[in-house]
């Protein structure tokens, strides 16, 4: 049998759905989607030191969640859309496992349903 | 120990339940519309207490094996497995090959309800057996199943939106 394959290039998505578990890295993500922000930017409306903020941001930055500029003084941190939508993705084609099941046994018990009331029009 | 995350899909179809029971339980039935656009082959379907059903998703020269081990069957209400989301072709549980954090196992539970004429499928999943980054992974991909990550991931959502939007 052949394996299948999967490319390499796809972002770690164990790593992004561990850094998405957590509630302060949510909240930070949603602070990026308004644009970028330096740590003290991000650390400001949350009761967190600026290193436990540098911690989030790592495991953000590790899960190629956000991007972080190396040369500027700030460093400010800008989210990377494509690691979000692989997790998007996945969470869709799991919806879609049972979801998708679901409308084709709708449509297999209407077949089983005319069938049965073609066998009684015969009768 | 919390609460583990949990998987829930709840539907009502137009049919009696007894008809719904065998489209869940007749194989002939149940591979008609189990994998959508694929074909499914059931090599096995044994509906008793540590039964298996034994399922093959096949496309082209792909197949993708799983494997369900039932544990209560109470027809027509109640059917309740292990499933297990990826075998190999001997049917040994092996990490699903895209997410290796993903459940191995989900404790899977299928309850008919008649409602009249119609009939509610309420289906759930919990991970079992379950390592930490299993269970973090399932929990974090299901806050993000209804709720949506809250109101942060909702931001999320429409930026990714644009953002694909602009660079398809």
């Amino acid at each position: 049998m052949e394996e299948i394959r999967y490319t390499q290039t796809q972002p770690d998505l164990d790593a992004v759905f561990a850094a998405l578990a957590d509630p302060t890295r949510r909240a930070i993500l949603a602070r990026l989607a308004d644009g970028e922000a330096s740590v003290n930017e991000i650390a400001a409306p949350f009761a967190m030191s600026q290193p436990a903020v540098s911690r989030h941001l790592k495991v953000l930055e590790r899960a190629g969640l956000i991007e972080r500029d190396i040369d500027r003084q700030r460093r400010p941190a800008r989210l990377n859309a494509r690691s979000m939508a692989a997790a998007v993705d996945w969470l869709n084609d799991f919806k879609a496992f049972w979801g998708t099941r679901f409308d084709q046994l709708d449509t297999v018990l209407i077949d089983i349903k005319n069938s049965k009331a073609k066998e009684a029009g015969h009768e | 120990m919390s609460e583990l995350p949990e998987y829930k899909l709840e539907r009502v179809f137009e049919a009696p339940r007894e008809m719904v029971w065998r489209a869940w339980t007749d194989p002939d039935l149940l591979q008609r519309w189990y994998g959508p656009g694929v074909e499914t082959i059931i090599h096995e379907f044994d509906l008793t207490p540590d039964g298996s059903w034994l399922n093959e998703m096949k496309w082209g020269d792909n197949s993708l094996y799983s494997k369900m081990v039932f544990q209560e069957v109470a027809p027509p209400s109640k059917i309740i497995w292990h499933h297990f989301s990826s075998t190999d072709a001997d049917w040994n549980s092996t990490p699903n090959p895209k997410m290796p954090d993903w459940p191995r196992l989900l404790l899977t539970t299928v309850l008919f309800e008649q409602l009249g004429d119609k009939t509610k499928v309420c289906l759930s999943q919990i991970p079992m057996d379950a390592t930490d980054a299993e269970i973090a992974c399932f929990a974090a991909a299901m806050s993000g199943m209804d709720k949506g990550w809250g109101s942060g991931y909702e931001i999320l959502d429409d930026m990714l939106t644009e953002l694909l939007a602009a660079n398809p």
